[in-house]
């Protein structure tokens, strides 16, 4: 504290008489006003967010590489040596039949976002369709057909719904995603049902019908887009749940038929973990926690910037 | 005026409900000349809105339903019109303002494009030339800078930039009928007074009728050529807006005239008011459903509903002992209340 401390500090401290707040006026928008430059900028300024945001693309440009042919093709090759050790050669070892896990670890970030993509898409664009629908329609038969049918498929346990799925696809490469997507769906469809139900009720639905709007584009040109911001944050829930799910049904045997996965990178360790080999169940497991981890942190920053009554 | 743009005939407008079917609207019937402003007055509840909605087609279905009656625009039968040919009256032949221009706007979509989207649909623009159209659409309903506020959102802009840009919308596809349902109750004074402002300079730039709907007998005085006064669902006096003023003939009307706060009243004397409240519409009494209500009901006025009369040039008026003066309604008034 010193003598030219401001006699008469602020209500925040800060602020003394010697600096007056200084007002801009209404002036020109400056780039905050539209909701989506608004969450934009919410988002860049939360760290965490940002971190896991940073993380995601990391892993995401990984799996590009691996599409683009860049790295991790070699991860069928059993050329190496028998749990080889950390070495030049092999950067993180290699597993029981000798493939090198770190071509394997990466060549499994593929996989990873190959499903977490397309069940996010699939099972977000299938969950809105049904979730307005049967908002739209509340209380018709419409609605009731789809809440029956969610109410079925949320009532069978899920392990039990994939097993059944890939049993009657017969080792189809697709029979997890299927699975997936149609169960995941429900969670969104409430979500939305809800959301168009309170929002079909509000003054712009009834202009728009006045001016001359169908049914059909009222619901999906003026309504749906008011729920947008539930549909981004349950898109990144489900692309989180997707890999999750991916690792443990691999695990089982139920997951990935082609290629490799980190799910099916735990599921060799079982036989590696005895013989005090832990490289595999290690990196795979880790590769999973951070990228989970990450797109949590993301989500829930996403949840934040979108929400209009959150100021931070 | 040879015939009217729009002809009402006997409407009735009835809604299903646990206790019953309700007449909201119950035989009435009116007519709007071509570029002519309608008032249409009465208390919250008494079938304004509703009579607006049948005209777009748009009462909710079910419960509602038009039970009876004829709506004719330019001749053309509207009721009973499949949705589709009615969506393309929607907008295009008759468009509509409404009450709350905080909540009428799209929240995730900019001025532009819903106010293109608009015009597309109804007259076929490219974007570009949609574009233009709707800014100087924006700049005729008083807008000062319309290409800075085109590309913002509703929540930026303030109620009567908002209830503006409604209008601009609304007329935006040159409309024979306009209904504005309450367009100024949600705003200030200063700003309810140019928003009606404009809407009259477009009418009369546009040769639009206007159907306007309030509660506010003062904002009719100001704007309005004939008015309706509606009671119950039902009409109870129609007149020029001259002759209901200086000589209403409905006890309603002169009711309504008299409780408007005078801004030289003496401070002694009492606001009159309506004794009584508004009849339930799923009981109603015989008779004339203002009876409860009225100072100068007889015992014909319970037991008979009364018609719609005549009454001077040409209004009408549903009564059967009319209001001789405003004098002669306070005189009446005095000696019920004592």
């Amino acid at each position: 504290m010193s003598i030219n401390q401001p006699a008469n500090p602020g209500v925040d401290g800060r602020l003394g008489p010697d600096e007056p707040v200084k007002y801009k006026g209404p002036g020109p928008a400056t780039g905050l006003d539209s909701p989506l430059r608004k969450a934009v900028y919410k988002l860049r300024r939360d760290r965490w967010g940002m971190l896991g945001l940073a993380i995601v693309i990391v892993y995401a440009l990984i799996a590009l590489g691996v599409v683009l042919g860049l790295w991790g093709q070699d991860w069928s090759s059993t050329a190496g040596p028998r749990w080889a050790g950390i070495s030049a050669e092999h950067w993180l070892g290699t597993n029981l039949i000798g493939q090198d896990i770190f071509n394997r670890a990466l060549y499994s970030t593929r996989t990873a976002f190959e499903i977490g993509l397309v069940v996010a898409i699939l099972s977000t664009l299938l969950g809105a369709l049904l979730g307005a629908l049967s908002g739209f329609y509340a209380g018709t038969w419409i609605d009731e057909i789809i809440l029956w049918k969610k109410g079925v498929l949320d009532a069978i346990p899920f392990y039990l719904f994939v097993a059944a799925v890939a049993f009657a696809l017969e080792g189809n490469a697709w029979a997890m995603h299927i699975a997936m997507i149609a169960t995941f769906w429900t969670i969104t469809a409430r979500l939305v049902r809800g959301e168009v139900i309170k929002l079909k009720n509000l003054e712009f639905v009834e202009a728009a019908t006045a001016i001359g709007a169908s049914r059909m584009v009222t619901l999906f040109r003026h309504i749906l887009p008011n729920t947008l911001h539930i549909l981004l944050v349950q898109g990144t829930i489900v692309f989180v749940s997707a890999i999750k799910s991916e690792v443990i049904l691999s695990f089982l045997g139920l997951g990935v038929q082609e290629g490799t996965s980190w799910g099916l990178m735990i599921s060799e360790s079982t036989q590696e973990v005895l013989s005090g080999q832990f490289m595999n169940f290690i990196v795979a497991s880790t590769m999973m926690f951070i990228l989970v981890m990450a797109f949590n942190l993301f989500s829930d920053s996403l949840q934040d910037a979108l929400d209009p009554k959150k100021v931070h | 005026m040879n015939r009217p743009l729009l002809e009402v005939d006997n409407l009735v407008i009835e809604f299903e409900t646990d206790r019953g079917t309700i007449r909201a609207v119950d035989g009435i019937s009116f007519c709007v000349g071509a570029s002519e402003t309608l008032g249409l007055v009465g208390e919250s509840g008494c079938g304004k809105s509703v009579t607006a909605l049948a005209l777009l087609g748009l009462i909710p279905s079910p419960p509602g339903r038009v039970a009876a009656g004829s709506i004719r625009l330019d001749g053309r039968e509207l009721t009973g019109l499949s949705e589709a040919r009615m969506r393309k009256v929607r907008g295009k032949d008759i468009a509509m303002i409404f009450q709350e221009p905080m909540s009428a706007l799209n929240p995730v979509f900019t001025i532009a494009s819903q106010m293109t989207r608009v015009i597309r649909r109804h007259q076929g623009l490219s974007r570009r030339q949609a574009r233009a159209a709707a800014v100087e659409m924006l700049a005729l309903t008083g807008i000062a800078a319309p290409l800075r506020l085109i590309d913002d959102y509703p929540h930026q802009l303030s109620g009567g930039m908002r209830q503006r840009v409604m209008i601009a919308m609304a007329m935006s596809c040159e409309p024979k009928l306009l209904i504005a349902d309450e367009p100024t109750t949600a705003l200030d004074v200063t700003t309810q007074a140019q928003v009606l402002e404009q809407i009259l300079a477009l009418q009369s730039s546009f040769n639009t009728a206007v159907i306007l709907i309030t509660h506010d007998l003062g904002v009719v005085a100001e704007t309005c050529s004939r008015a309706l006064v509606m009671y119950c669902g039902r009409l109870a006096e129609e007149g020029t807006v001259e002759s209901l003023f200086a000589h209403p003939r409905h006890p309603y009307t002169a009711g309504l005239l008299e409780s408007i706060p005078a801004l030289q009243a003496s401070r002694n004397r009492h606001l009159p008011t309506i004794a009584g409240a508004v009849p339930d519409l799923a009981e109603l009494p015989p008779g004339c459903l203002f009876a409860d209500r009225c100072p100068s009901a007889r015992s014909l006025c319970r037991e008979e509903h009364p018609r719609l009369i005549t009454s001077g040039r040409d209004g009408r008026v549903a009564c059967h002992f009319p209001v001789q003066s405003r004098e002669a309604y306070r005189a009446a008034l005095v000696q019920w209340e004592s």
